[in-house]
């Protein structure tokens, strides 16, 4: 009894196996038609001139790859060579920094200077001078203290030159 | 297409030295001994001849722009197919695009169905055939591809896909049994 079981597990397995082995061939034959059947219709002439096209394109741009790479090093020197000039000169120069003109709360003409850490303000009072017709004006100028001028003697010397 | 799918190895080494020395006609003769070989892998890895000549075709001026990194010209079957199968692969995701976008238009186009019934079979099972293809991974596609190629052994299969040819025969396996499924229709 045991063998006729054993006998038909045998022959399900190898039914199986021969089963898959039929279906592989299956995919395997149908890969092979499709691949076949449109190969069969493939323009080989058509093909060989988009290569050698494609391969005259690519040579073109490799051998002027070549060549150009050391204008482009020689240039791209210079242009680095100049910002770096630019910029030392750009720090080094004492120039005048920006002046703006603005129109501020409660000041006619408000000139703002800002240089370094100090601002200047010129603000017109609406108030007039009856002898001489001039119209009288403040001055402030505001500038960040260090620590030690902040509580040091410096301090007030900072505070006068201000109120002048 | 008088080329032959056997190339000899040391055919190929003296034109892989001359194409690396600079000789164009040497390249051109590679081209003549492998376009039909890399045109089946394409095809199996694509599933339409168009995709797979564009694919090729770059493979192609890949390997010449290269050629001179090819240090061991014996190698060259292996490190073109290798360029050929790698840059199907990276086709794949536009070929997937436009396979979905004929499978729409053709669902519109009232057109097809007077065509004759066999050659709209015939292209229906094509159709299909590269949408199950491209359902594959990329090592299934490839080592499907690959295995499938007369005089192609599995272990220079192995060598083209970086892996062991145990590693080859499981993904043959698996795109099979994948196939299988999204073909079952056909197969029947």
């Amino acid at each position: 009894m045991a063998c006729v079981q054993g006998k038909a597990k045998t022959k399900g397995i190898t039914e199986r196996v021969s089963g898959m082995k039929k279906s592989n061939e299956d995919i395997d034959l149908l890969l092979e038609r499709n691949a076949a059947e449109q190969l069969d219709r493939f323009d080989w002439d058509e093909f060989g001139a988009t290569i050698s096209r494609r391969l005259n394109q690519a040579q073109q741009s490799k051998t002027s790859g070549i060549r150009f790479p050391t204008i482009f090093k020689i240039a791209a020197g210079f242009i680095a060579a100049a910002a770096i000039v630019f910029i030392a000169v750009m720090v080094k120069t004492d120039a005048p920094m920006t002046v703006r003109f603005d129109n501020g709360p409660g000041a006619v003409v408000k000139l703002v200077e800002s240089k370094g850490s100090a601002t200047v303000e010129i603000l017109d009072s609406k108030g007039q001078d009856n002898q001489s017709s001039n119209r009288s004006s403040w001055i402030i100028i505001r500038t960040r203290e260090s620590k030690v001028a902040d509580n040091g003697q410096s301090r007030d010397e900072a505070d006068f030159a201000c109120l002048m | 297409m008088n080329d032959s799918l056997k190339v000899k190895t040391s055919d190929i080494e003296r034109l892989v030295k001359a194409s690396q020395a600079g000789d164009r006609g040497a390249f051109d003769e590679i081209i003549r001994l492998y376009q039909r070989r890399a045109m089946q892998i394409a095809v199996r890895m694509l599933g339409n001849a168009n995709e797979a000549a564009e694919a090729v075709q770059s493979g192609f001026v890949k390997a010449y722009l290269n050629i001179n990194k090819l240090r061991e010209p014996k190698r060259f079957e292996a490190w073109f197919f290798r360029i050929v199968t790698n840059t199907a692969i990276s086709q794949r995701r536009a070929a997937k695009r436009r396979a979905e976008k004929i499978k729409i238009a053709e669902s519109y186009d009232g057109k097809k169905a007077l065509s004759p019934v066999e050659d709209r079979i015939g292209e229906e099972l094509k159709e299909a055939i590269q949408r199950a293809i491209l359902k594959l991974s990329k090592k299934q596609a490839k080592a499907i591809a690959l295995f499938g190629i007369e005089d192609l052994p599995r272990e220079k299969v192995a060598e083209i896909m970086g892996c062991s040819a145990e590693a080859v025969k499981w993904h043959v396996f698996k795109a099979r049994q994948k196939l299988r499924v999204l073909l079952k229709e056909y197969l029947e």
